[in-house]
This record gives structure tokens, C-alpha cells and sequence, in this order.
């Protein structure tokens, strides 16, 4: 079982996260668009803003998370 | 009144007006020879024919260093000219090119701006041309003395000076000046900036002349700035640090450089960033205060300007953007203590608080001090002063919430310097937090989040270790929850409909829990050297924080609004739920708050979304299960076991179910974890150290769900399961009663004390339920009741529960079942041998029998003898640490009893160096003495035990370590002494009493707990546990093993193993002193020639064989063991042969 880097759990994870966070918030992601104060360099702060979260999580949890059945393997072996 | 008196003499009477420049166009000839150069170099009082020859001279230059067709030949031409008029050598004061220095001097008196502008031209054009050829450089050295010249230097400065409108002058002798100090790798920086009055002469001013032109600046036109700028960024480049020191002091210079730096075209900015960062930033050489004065708040400010600088419609060639290399400048800058900016501080501690006065001094050494004598604790609510007010100043202007950029450098700068946190927040006081769905909310949002994830300054910033003063509470407090974040704005924001904003805010709260967390730790660890001021603030923080943070009614209001499939936000509220439990207990318990309806919610969800959601979706949402389970683990009022609208189930059983259903992976192993904490609190299994008492059961339903049932039979099923669970867990010891009628019904069950059940309470109530969940049931029903029940039973014995007990149990359930079950689906008692077997390796010899039994069933004598150095090695020699000298001095009497400080100096009466047993019974007095004078519950016994220690070692500890077994008997004996309710607490007192001195070559309280009535009737294998363990601990040496054999202690072990009603974790605790001995040189002789062990050893086996339990594996490897480590010629012809016997070979 090859089992994922730390490096690419985190990016997948990162990835889940923020897909996840724009489809829970699609509406309000919307409103903030048409914000007056909303300009181009506006955007690349929202996905710091939204991604941001991600560091709550340790590297244990975003492995559970995004291959739940590449761990359970690992969690057998143990 | 320089500039009047360049207009002449009469301009001075005269009004101001502004005179108007008529650029005629010069004209020029080609050039063919030298002699033709020559003439027209000439000097001449014909101003005009003077600037037809410089012209003609530039032109032909222009062809040489633009390379265009035929410019070697005139190269060569210039060349002999050069050498035409080069200076003689005996010449002491050589001019070189004196033509044209004459013609510049005659325009210089005649105010003529051509010539003056013209002559800087080609000596530019000349300098570059000649710096190319390695030859001509003497030339063009010779070129730049001339220029340094009294009447040059006249001539630079006048040009330099001139009017402002008059850029055509300026921009050629600052270009001139460029090439002369970049010439030859800048041999002549050093003169040019030593005449710095006249070659630097109005370059600040100089610096101000910026393009003015629509767009920007066309890079081959440079405006006098740009020269200006060139000029000054070259002399950094080549001056030496001494006087790049004195040029940075030049404060208009400094100042000119960069206040329109924004306007200036990208290569210009680019060239001043890098040539700044390396020559001046990075320069290791350039003293701090030289750099810093460059960075001042202002500058600074300018350069981050650039952070928003346009570059889109700039030359393509540029592939740096403006604002990168920017960011990248100012992160140095900034952060880098050697660039000037960045100064020292000490985080948490602004200045103010270093000052040792009198009075705090005074306050170290009292016993009765609060914080409220820390005359600071309280002053800097409204302003910090802080050390990098550079940076204070200028982090200010940044517009963090616009631009990411801006925010990564903010936070990069809090890391750098904590201290600015507070500071920073504090000052942004006006720059409210109030929701509001904009980009700049969520911008400052992503800053809070980010500032609050900034790790806590070691020590709080002081340098070595920590103040015996905590920090200004609320310096930490706005560290944690900076100040934008007050209560009544994180409630708004909660409750907001938007669920972008309680979602940030949510986020935001969790790790400020987080790092609330981390510094009440870090309070903690420094309270251990000064407790009472660490432990105040610590308490202080708490309070404040509390009046900072929203309420749990105001987070659970919050939580119950988001939309059930918003799981990342549900996910981070229910973790948010879970940090106040654990961090703000009294507030979260306070709250009375009811986990049971979110959890009914989360499972149900869970339970449905099984097929169509993703497996993250689903690790996600089972994670806000795992939190929901820990707070209803600490909520005191969760009904898990009584029906909850909205679920068939009990909560348990839904868990259980839910466990059941789902893959095999990480999240549920986390999941079982939680549930079977319930369940073995609640006795409704059998609880097991190191193991899952709630497995068996877990593995039988997945089994069951793998057979063909019917649907009405599997939820009947799980029905009686959960009547079952309810039962046990509202009335345990009804049960436990049950357990031991039918223990008392069978003579030689395991489990005899009586008090520990060795099969799980669930088992009884399924024999007391199943005859009513039969009564009604159909025939499926009944099948998957009997192929419920052979399972859990097979499981529950391959788990290692009492087998004999069980079959009882079997017996009793199969009664109730129809014949024709009995005799297909319940014919006989399960093996178990189904069920997967899971070694537990265990390291505490306490432990559960099924340790070692589990590898060997198959009698494998190797795999037991692996477990057996699992089961017993244990360290033989004291971790002596001879720092327990010291370390208990500043301890409270019960740290130094409880915390394991007095054992750790008793310890070391068996250390092999006489001075630090010497020293330590010094110490055990010195300890006694204190403990004596606490008001520690147990000071008398403890001083008494010490005292006689003490007393026993005086005269011993000169020759020899004390032996191992008055030591270890001491320390054991300690321990006994914290709690009065322990069963040897009698014994130990009366041991005290008996005498002031212990005598070395007996081994106390044996006797007493071996021979005599243990002090309360049903103790006695709770006292024979705790001899076990203290006599384990005195087995290290070959003495010690000598005082056993005397004291013939092996003898009363082997016989006590007899006890046929001895539990198998005494039989294991005894076998491991055994094992003990056999590590010590000689052990395993004695035990073989003296005890008898290999016979006792076979007998062993052959009783535990008879009895079950797997015990029996354990002697064929301790045999084994007894063998290898024995001399074995000596106990061959000891034994005459029979050992061999038993061993097999």
C-alpha cells in the first residue's frame, strides 16, 4: 500500500476544504461579490481567507479525512 | 542666493521673470581624422563654433558606443586624439582633455547653458566608451582626477545647481558623475564622495525633478530623478561602509529617494529595491544605526506603497512584478534584526516592566504577595510602549485587509516582533469588527485569524526563562482575543444570518480556545518556580477572557442555526462547543447545556447519507460526531441509554449501530473508542486496561449483519440488545448480584475475589431478558437471537472473559430456547475460534493474564518467551537522578510527597558515590523538617518515615549503597502514607511506630502481610498486590538476592502461587519476581539447586492446564528461561540428567 505524503494529504485536503467551504457558502460568496469594496486583488484574499481554516486540522485529522480508506488499511496493520 | 547669480550679475537688479529658453538645435560634421577632431575641440570664444564641435564630437562618440557601422575606425581616431592630447608624464598636475575643460570654463563664465550642458555629454559618452577597453582605463582614471579638480568641482556643483527647469544640464553632469564613480569598478567613489559639497551638491533637490509627462517615464529619456537616483544607488554600490554611513545620514538624499518612489517607472523601483536590499540591508559591514536611518517609518510606508503600484501596462521585459519583489524587500526589512528595523523586545513584557524596583524586589522574596502589588500589571489597558516603534509606526499604515500581501507581511512582522500584536490591535481600536458581508471584513477576519495563530513568544519574551512576575494580563488577554474581538461583536457576529460570518468567527474562537489552552500550560510550567503571582494570573486571564468570549448560549444559538448540510461549518462549531468543555469548563458546565438533540441530528445524518455523499463529506461529519460524543462525555446529564425522540434506538445503541454499518477505517476505530468509554463506564462490559471491553459485542454484529436475516429479525435484534444495554446501565449491580449467584452456584470458577467480575454484566442481562424477547418471537427471530447469542459468547471468550463462566451462562440462555435451536444453532458451547485475536502488549505487570496467553496459544514456547520479555523486563537499576538533591527545595510539602520528589532523594541512598548518599540523607532531613512545618495533610507519617530513613542510612550509607530492598520498601511505604483509605495503611503506621531504626538484613512488613490477618478482612490480596509490586522493586542485585534467600521469601512466593483461589495477575506478579531473579548472576542456580523451581514450574503448568484461562503457556517459556540463564553444566549434574526431561530436548 503506497501510502500519500503528508505533502500531497495536505494539498488534496486543502482542496476538499475549500470546495467544500465555497459550496456551503456559494449565497454568501455572491453577495460579497457585487461589495463595493470588492475589486480584482479582492479574490485571491478570499481563498487565503476561506483556506486559512485548514490549519485547524493536524496532519492526522486531514489524512482521516481525505483518504479515509488508505487509513484504514494503515489503522489494520497497526 | 545661488541661483540668482547664475542668471549674471545684472539679473540681480532686476525683476524676477522668467527667462525663456531657446533650445536652438546644434549643428555637426562628420568626423574623418584626429587632427579634424583636434580643431574641432579646439578651444574657441565662438561659442557657437565651440558647440558645433562638441556636437560633432557627441554624434561621433554615439557611433562608437552604439556600435554602428565603421566604429572601429573611429575608435582608432579617438584613440589618437586621446593620445594627441594626453597630458605629459612629467606633468605634475596633469590636465587631461584640456580643450574641452577650457571651452566648459569659458561657458561656465559666459552663462552659456549649451555648452554647459553639452560638455557633461560627451564626457559621459567618453567615460562609457573608454571603461570598455582595458587599455584606455589610466586614460579615464586621468579623465576623473581632471574632474576633481577645484575649477571641474566649480563647474559640477554650478551645473548640479541649476535651475530646476533646466533638466538639460542636470541629467548630463548627474550621468557624468554615474560614469565617474562606477568607472573602473569604482576606483573613484571614494575622492568623488570625499568632494561630496560640490558632486553631490542638490541631489536631494535633484531628486524631486520627476518626469511629468503623461504615462510613464520612456525609459531612454530619463527624467533628472531617475539620474539622480542612478547616481546615488551607484555610489552604495562602490562607496566603502564609513561612507555609506555618512551618505545615509544625508536625511534630504534619504528623504528624496523615495517619496515619489511610486511614480517611478518599474525598472527604476526595481533597480532601487535590490540595490538597497544588497548593499545596504544585507550589507554586514554597514552599522545598524546607518540602516536604520534609512528605514524610518516614512520610508518604509512609501516603499509598501508599492504593494498597489500598476506595472500591467509596463515594458514586458520587466518579469518581476512591482509588487513581489516589493514584498519580498520589506519581509527582510522587517524582519530581519540586522536591517535596522527590527529591534530587540521582550514580547509579552513591554518597557516598563524590566525595572526591578525596591518594591518588586521585595515582592520576590515575600510568601504573601498578589498581583495587584505589581504596580504595571494594570497599565498598559490603554497603551503599550514598545521597543520597535519603527515598526509600531509603520505596520499602521498597511491596509492588511485589502491585500494579501500586506496581511502575509503584517503577520510575518507579528512573528518577528509579538510584542507589536497587542500594540497593533490596540491602536486599530476605531477599525471596528462589526459584521458586515464586504472584502474588507473578511480581509480583517483572515488578519484575526491569522494574528491570533501567532505562537506565544518563549518564556513570554524574557530572554532566560521565565519572570517570576506573569505578564500584563491584558497584553496576553489581547494576544489571544485581539481587541477587535469584544464580546458584544463576536455575539453580533454569531448571530448574523450570514453563514459566512458566524463561520469566520467560529473558526476564529476555536483556536483563540486553542491558544487560551496553550498559555494556561505555559502559566502552569512557570508556576513551578514561583507559584502563587503565575497561578493568580493564570486565573486572572481566565476571568478576563471570560468577559471577552461569547457566551455558550450564544455558540449553541449559533450551532443550531447552521444548516444541517453545512458540515465544515458544523464540524468547526461542535469543535468550538468541545474547546469550551475542555478549556472553560466552568463556563461550558455552567451553561447546562443539552448535547442529546445535536447528537440525534449528527447520527441521523450520518445514518442517511451513507450511499450518496463522499467518504470526506462523511469523515468530516463523523468528526463533529466525535466532538459531540466528548462533550456529552462531559456533560454530566446525557441520557445515552434512554430513547430520544427521533431515534428507534438509545443514543448508545445508535451509535453502536451506526459503528456497526460503517467501513473499517481510522474514524471509526475513534468512533468505537468513544462509545466503548460509555460503555465501560457504565458497567455495561467488562472493563479491560490496554483493550476494548466493548470489541466482542462490536464483532459479533458485524458478523450478525453479514448473515441473510430478515429485516424484522435484525431490528428485533438489536431491539433486545438495547433493552438489554438499558437494563445494565440503570441497575449494574443487579447484574454483578446476579454474576455472583453463579459463581456461587459453581465451585471452581474463576474470578474468586469476589469483587471483579470477569465476564461482562451484559451477558446477565441477556439471560435475565431472553426469555421474554422469546416469548413473542418469530421462528426468524428466534434463529438470529441463537446465532446472536453463540456469537457474542464466542467473541466474549476469545476476548479472554472467564471461559467457565460463560459456558454457565451458555447453558442458561440455550434452556430458554426451543429444542430444535438447542440442538442446531446453540448445540454446543462456541469456540470462539472464529473471532481474531489481538495481542495486547502490556507493560504494566498489573495487567490483564490475556497478554502473554494470546501469542502461544498454539503452545508456541518461543512466541511466549518474546512475551515474557515483554511481560516482565523492567528496568533493574534506580534511575538515579542526582538533581533530586535540589529540585524538591522549592516545592510545597505535598508536591514534594505526591509529585514523586521525596522518592526520587530516597532513590539515591543507592547510588554508588558516598558524597551523594551523604548528601541525600542530609536532604531527607532537612525534607522531613519541612514537611513537618507545612500544613500538608500527611506531614506527621511522612516526616516520621523520612526521619527514620534517615536514621537507618546515617550509619550505613559511608560504606555502602543501602540495600535496594529498604529503599524500595521506603519509597512504597511513601506512597501508602499520601492516601489514609489505602489498604496498608495500618500496617505501614504501625511499622513506623514500632521502632527509630529499621534493620538492613530484614525485609519489612513480609512478615506481616504473608503470616498475618490482613487489618481489614477482605484485603488481603489488595495488601498481597501491593507486597508483590514492592518486592519486585527490591530484586536488583546479587545481595538482594542473597537477603531473599535468607529471608527464604522465595519459598512463601512458590507456596503462595498454590492458592488455588489466587487471581492470574498475583500468579504473573509473582512469576515476574522469579523472572527478576533469574536476571541476576546466580538467580537461576538458586532457584534450581535451592527451590526446587523446575518442578515447581512443571506442577504450575500442570494446574493451570487443568484449570483453563491460557495461563499455562507462561511456564514452559519461564523454564525455558530458568534454563538458559542457569550454569547449565551445574544443573545437569545436579539434576543428574532430569532437567532435559522437562524441557523436552
Amino acid at each position: 500500500m503506497s501510502s500519500k505524503s503528508d505533502a500531497t494529504i495536505a494539498e488534496e485536503f486543502q482542496a476538499y476544504y475549500l470546495q467544500r467551504a465555497t459550496k456551503e457558502l456559494a449565497e454568501d460568496l455572491d453577495k460579497v461579490r457585487s461589495a463595493d469594496d470588492f475589486k480584482n486583488d479582492a479574490i485571491p484574499l478570499l481563498i487565503h481567507a476561506l483556506q486559512q481554516g485548514t490549519t485547524m486540522f493536524s496532519a492526522e485529522d486531514k489524512r482521516r479525512i481525505v483518504a479515509g480508506s488508505e487509513a484504514r488499511a494503515e489503522g489494520k496493520g497497526n | 542666493m545661488a541661483k540668482r547669480s547664475s542668471m549674471g550679475g545684472d539679473a540681480a537688479g532686476k525683476p524676477r521673470k522668467r527667462v525663456k529658453v531657446v533650445h536652438e538645435a546644434p549643428t555637426s560634421e562628420e568626423i574623418h581624422t584626429s587632427r579634424q577632431l583636434q580643431g574641432l575641440l579646439a578651444p574657441d570664444q565662438d561659442l557657437k563654433k565651440a558647440r558645433h564641435g562638441l556636437q560633432s564630437f557627441k554624434v561621433f562618440l554615439d557611433h562608437i558606443n552604439n556600435g554602428d557601422d565603421g566604429h572601429e575606425d573611429k575608435r582608432e581616431i579617438l584613440n589618437e586624439y586621446l593620445a594627441s592630447r594626453k597630458p605629459r608624464a612629467d606633468d605634475e598636475t596633469p590636465i587631461y582633455l584640456p580643450d574641452i575643460m577650457e571651452t566648459w570654463s569659458y561657458a561656465g563664465q559666459t552663462n552659456n547653458d549649451n555648452i554647459l550642458s553639452a560638455v557633461p555629454v560627451v564626457l559621459a559618452l567618453l567615460l562609457r566608451i573608454l571603461s570598455q577597453s582595458l587599455d584606455q582605463v589610466p586614460y579615464g582614471l586621468g579623465i576623473c582626477r581632471t574632474l576633481l579638480r577645484k575649477r571641474q568641482q566649480e563647474l559640477i556643483s554650478r551645473n548640479l545647481s541649476a535651475d530646476k527647469g533646466k533638466e538639460f544640464i542636470i541629467s548630463p553632469t548627474l550621468r557624468l558623475l554615474r560614469e565617474a564613480i562606477c568607472f573602473d569598478g569604482g576606483a573613484m567613489a571614494r575622492p568623488i564622495f570625499r568632494a561630496r559639497n560640490y558632486t553631490f551638491k542638490s541631489l536631494g533637490r535633484n531628486m524631486g525633478i520627476k518626469y511629468l509627462g503623461e504615462g510613464r517615464e520612456d525609459p531612454k529619456r530619463p527624467s533628472a530623478r531617475t539620474n539622480a537616483v542612478r547616481f546615488f544607488l551607484s555610489a552604495l554600490k562602490f562607496l566603502h561602509p564609513e561612507a555609506k554611513k555618512e551618505l545615509l545620514s544625508l536625511r534630504d538624499i534619504v528623504t528624496g529617494l523615495t517619496k515619489s518612489i511610486r511614480e517611478d517607472p518599474p525598472h527604476l523601483i526595481l533597480e532601487t529595491l535590490d540595490t538597497l536590499k544588497t548593499h545596504v540591508l544585507l550589507d554586514e559591514k554597514l552599522p545598524r544605526e546607518a540602516k536604520s536611518k534609512l528605514l524610518s517609518a516614512n520610508t518604509l510606508t512609501r516603499i509598501a506603497s508599492l504593494y498597489t503600484y500598476d506595472d500591467a501596462a509596463s515594458d514586458a521585459e520587466v518579469n518581476r512584478p512591482v509588487d513581489e519583489v516589493t514584498h519580498a524587500f520589506l519581509q527582510i526589512a522587517c524582519t530581519l534584526p540586522s536591517a535596522g528595523v527590527l529591534r530587540q523586545q521582550s514580547g509579552f513584557y513591554p518597557r516598563g516592566t524590566e525595572a526591578e524596583d525596591d518594591s518588586l524586589l521585595r515582592l520576590r522574596s515575600s510568601d504573601d504577595v498578589g498581583l495587584e502589588n505589581v504596580v504595571w500589571m494594570n497599565k498598559f489597558r490603554d497603551e503599550i510602549p514598545v521597543r520597535n516603534y519603527v515598526l509600531s509606526e509603520f505596520t499602521q499604515n498597511l491596509r492588511p485587509w485589502s491585500n494579501i500581501k500586506q496581511s502575509e507581511l503584517l503577520v510575518t512582522i507579528f512573528k518577528a516582533a509579538p510584542e507589536l500584536i497587542a500594540d497593533y490591535f490596540q491602536k486599530k481600536r476605531s477599525f471596528t469588527f462589526e459584521p458586515k458581508l464586504s472584502a474588507t471584513w473578511i480581509g480583517y477576519a483572515a488578519l484575526l485569524f491569522n494574528a491570533v495563530q501567532v505562537d506565544i513568544p518563549e518564556f513570554f519574551g524574557q530572554s532566560s526563562g521565565y519572570s517570576p512576575f506573569p505578564p500584563p494580563t491584558s497584553i496576553v488577554l489581547d494576544n489571544i482575543l485581539p481587541l477587535p474581538l469584544n464580546q458584544k461583536v463576536l455575539v453580533r457576529c454569531l448571530a448574523q444570518k450570514s453563514n459566512l460570518i458566524s463561520f469566520f468567527v467560529t473558526r476564529i474562537l476555536v483556536i483563540a480556545l486553542e491558544k487560551l489552552a496553550a498559555t494556561l500550560k505555559l502559566y502552569q510550567e512557570a508556576a513551578g518556580s514561583n507559584g502563587a503571582l503565575w497561578s493568580e494570573g493564570a486565573r486572572r486571564l481566565v476571568d478576563e477572557f471570560c468577559q471577552r468570549c461569547p457566551s455558550m448560549k450564544d455558540i449553541v444559538n449559533s450551532y443550531r442555526s447552521i444548516p444541517e448540510d453545512n458540515i465544515l461549518h458544523r464540524e468547526a462549531a461542535s469543535r468550538l462547543l468541545l474547546r469550551y468543555y475542555e478549556v472553560l469548563p466552568q463556563v461550558a458546565l455552567i451553561a447546562k447545556f443539552d448535547v442529546s438533540p445535536f447528537l440525534v441530528t449528527c447520527i441521523k445524518r450520518l445514518r442517511t447519507e451513507q450511499e450518496d455523499s463522499s467518504s470526506e463529506d462523511r469523515n468530516l461529519g463523523l468528526r463533529e460526531l466525535e466532538h459531540l460524543l466528548v462533550i456529552a462525555g462531559h456533560s454530566p446529564g446525557m441520557r445515552w441509554f434512554s430513547k430520544l425522540e427521533g431515534l428507534v434506538l438509545s443514543p448508545f445503541l445508535t451509535l453502536l449501530q451506526l459503528l456497526v454499518d460503517s467501513r473499517q477505517d481510522i474514524s471509526s476505530q475513534k468512533l468505537l473508542d468513544s462509545i466503548n468509554f460509555v460503555a465501560e463506564e457504565q458497567q455495561v462490559v467488562l472493563a479491560r486496561e490496554g483493550g476494548r471491553g466493548l470489541a466482542p459485542l462490536v464483532q459479533t454484529l458485524q458478523l450478525l449483519r453479514k448473515t441473510q436475516a430478515t429485516e424484522e429479525s435484525t431490528n428485533n435484534v438489536w431491539t433486545f440488545i438495547n433493552n438489554c444495554v438499558a437494563r445494565c446501565a440503570t441497575a449494574p449491580i443487579k447484574y454483578l448480584e446476579m454474576m455472583l449467584d453463579i459463581l456461587g452456584s459453581g465451585s471452581k470458577i474463576g474470578g474468586q475475589d469476589g469483587d471483579v467480575p470477569q465476564i461482562s454484566p451484559l451477558h446477565m442481562a441477556l439471560v435475565e431478558q431472553i426469555p421474554f424477547a422469546l416469548k413473542s418471537a418469530s421462528s426468524d427471530t428466534v434463529r438470529q437471537l441463537a446465532q446472536f447469542i453463540s456469537l457474542f459468547l464466542g467473541a466474549s471468550k476469545a476476548a479472554g472473559e472467564d471461559p467457565v463462566l460463560l459456558e454457565r451462562v451458555f447453558s442458561e440462555l440455550r434452556s430458554h430456547f426451543p429444542e430444535v435451536v438447542q440442538k442446531k444453532a446453540l448445540k454446543e458451547f462456541p469456540s470462539g475460534a472464529d473471532f481474531e485475536q489481538r495481542p495486547r502488549v502490556t507493560e504494566d505487570l498489573r495487567m490483564d493474564i490475556d497478554s502473554p496467553d494470546s501469542p502461544a496459544r498454539g503452545n508456541n514456547v518461543a512466541a511466549a518467551t518474546e512475551s515474557l520479555d515483554q511481560l516482565f523486563d523492567q528496568p533493574s537499576e534506580y534511575s538515579l537522578d542526582n538533581s533530586a538533591l535540589q529540585k524538591w527545595v522549592n516545592k510545597a510539602a505535598d508536591e514534594i510527597v505526591e509529585e514523586g520528589y521525596a522518592s526520587s532523594l530516597i532513590s539515591l541512598l543507592a547510588s554508588e558515590h558516598t558524597s551523594i548518599r551523604k548528601e541525600a540523607v542530609t536532604n531527607m532531613l532537612k525534607m522531613a523538617a519541612k514537611i513537618q512545618q507545612s500544613d500538608y495533610d500527611e506531614k506527621e507519617q511522612s516526616h516520621l518515615l523520612l526521619c527514620e530513613l534517615a536514621e537507618t542510612a546515617k550509619g550505613n550509607v559511608d560504606a555502602a549503597p543501602l540495600p535496594n530492598t529498604i529503599i524500595s520498601f521506603a519509597c512504597h511505604a511513601l506512597d501508602v502514607l499520601k492516601n489514609p483509605l489505602h489498604t496498608m495503611y495500618a500496617k505501614v503506621n504501625s511499622f513506623l511506630t514500632s521502632g527509630p531504626v529499621w534493620k538492613l538484613d530484614r525485609l519489612p512488613l513480609v512478615h506481616e502481610v504473608l503470616q498475618e490477618e490482613p487489618s481489614e478482612d477482605d484485603q488481603y490480596y489488595a495488601e498481597l498486590g501491593w507486597l508483590l509490586t514492592y518486592l519486585l522493586d527490591s530484586l536488583r542485585t546479587g545481595s538482594d538476592l542473597a537477603l531473599f534467600h535468607k529471608k527464604r521469601v522465595f519459598e512463601q512466593l512458590m507456596s503462595l502461587a498454590g492458592n488455588p483461589y489466587m487471581r492470574h495477575n498475583m500468579r504473573i506478579q509473582i512469576l515476574g519476581i522469579l523472572y527478576r531473579a533469574t536476571g541476576i548472576q546466580g538467580g537461576s542456580g538458586t532457584l534450581m539447586t535451592r527451590f526446587g523451581v523446575m518442578a515447581w514450574l512443571e506442577s504450575r503448568q500442570a494446574a493451570a492446564a487443568e484449570s483453563g484461562g491460557g495461563e499455562d503457556s507462561v511456564y514452559p517459556a519461564m523454564i525455558k528461561r530458568v534454563w538458559e540463564t542457569a550454569d547449565q553444566e551445574r544443573a545437569l549434574a545436579w539434576s543428574r540428567g532430569g532437567i532435559p526431561e522437562i524441557l523436552g530436548v
